[in-house]
């Protein structure tokens, strides 16, 4: 039944809010809800045909649920005025860093952990073809 | 009753139908802008309706407090939303065993340089320290983003615009400087884009390549779950 799943995602998203407002746990509500429930599925070990079509609507969807959030910037237009040069060089030159150096930092270790332990049948796929 | 009848469209603005229709359609009809442009990243969906939402509140003359209690609603189902992100993390359960030495190594690169390089950026230029804290969780998928903010005294809705604008500069220029860098194994590169760009560089990475899709949901998943934790914690160490 889904009604059970949305039960379930509701219980572990209410003992993650509770968590986080005892102050038990500073991290944000639905976070703490999120790993309790992959807690809970590792436990269980499968995930419930239900709970995974739950997923895939809600998540589906997702870009959604943040437009009442993201609308709420308009009472900071004149923040994004005065400071859209620190936000966009912080934006655009840390996104763009943060890739490369990721990306480099990631291929590096693949490397390495190849030479240590070579896998004959590892195929790396050039991306660019 | 008239159609007119001044009593029933009170009546109606009491109700929070207009501001979650109204939300739901500008969406729906965005999402089909952004299809029928093939995917073009900066007709992103979400940033689109935020503009027409703003803009039509403004022209209304609606202020936003107003519209938020209307469509508080779907504000509400983003907890719900980051709960279920556990799905598609646990479906992967078995590629994060596989991989996890080479998870734990872009993510140690990734999570704290997505952090720094932003706000040193920033700090640099001469933001606000409110401005420096919403940009703090920027690489991170929006919900959560919203919760780290919200909990190391940022502005929720300003990193709300802040995350989405970081997607599409990684869905953008993800593939062009990876190729400018000469990395070729796409398992790094979707990585990276996931642990830079969330969501919105995981769709860009999908289109790359299968693998390059699947790493980079992983690194978007776990990159967030970690920064909500490390983060906050190192806001009450410091």
């Amino acid at each position: 039944m889904v009604l059970e799943e949305i039960a379930r995602v509701l219980f572990w998203l209410g003992a993650g809010e509770i968590l986080a407002r005892l102050g038990v746990l500073p991290f944000p509500g639905p976070v703490i809800g999120l790993v309790l429930l992959y807690g809970n599925l590792l436990v269980r070990g499968h995930l419930p045909e239900n709970l995974g079509a739950l997923a895939d609507r809600i998540l589906q969807h997702l870009g959604m649920l943040f437009v009442p959030a993201g609308v709420g910037v308009i009472a900071y237009l004149d923040r994004l005025q005065t400071e859209i040069v620190p936000i966009l060089a912080a934006v655009i030159g840390g996104t763009v860093v943060t890739i490369v150096v990721t990306a480099l930092a990631a291929e590096h270790f693949s490397l390495r952990a190849a030479q240590r332990h070579p896998e004959p049948d590892r195929k790396v796929q050039d991306v660019n073809a | 009753m008239s159609m007119l009848d001044p009593v029933a469209w009170s009546a109606l603005a009491e109700q929070p139908v207009l501001e979650i229709g109204a939300t739901v359609f500008v969406f729906l009809a965005a999402t089909h802008l952004h299809r029928r442009s093939g995917g073009y990243p900066l007709l992103n969906p979400t940033l689109v309706s935020i503009l027409i939402i703003a803009v039509g509140l403004k022209l209304a003359g609606i202020s936003y407090d107003t519209y938020l209690r209307g469509a508080g609603f779907i504000h509400f189902l983003l907890g719900p939303a980051v709960v279920l992100l556990a799905v598609p993390l646990f479906r992967q359960t078995a590629l994060i065993r596989a991989s996890g030495p080479l998870l734990a190594a872009a993510l140690a690169v990734g999570l704290p340089v997505g952090i720094v390089s932003a706000v040193g950026i920033a700090w640099v230029l001469g933001a606000r320290t409110e401005t420096l804290l919403s940009l703090a969780p920027k690489s991170v998928t929006t919900g959560i983003a919203i919760g780290i903010s919200e909990k190391i005294g940022g502005v929720p809705a300003l990193t709300a615009v802040l995350v989405i604008m970081t997607g599409i500069v990684g869905a953008v220029f993800g593939p062009v400087v990876t190729r400018m860098a000469g990395i070729r194994d796409p398992r790094a590169v979707g990585l990276a884009m996931g642990i830079a760009s969330h969501g919105i560089g995981t769709a860009r990475a999908l289109q790359m390549s299968e693998v390059a899709g699947a790493f980079s949901s992983l690194g978007m998943g776990l990159n967030g779950v970690l920064t909500a934790v490390l983060v906050p914690l190192a806001f009450t160490f410091l």
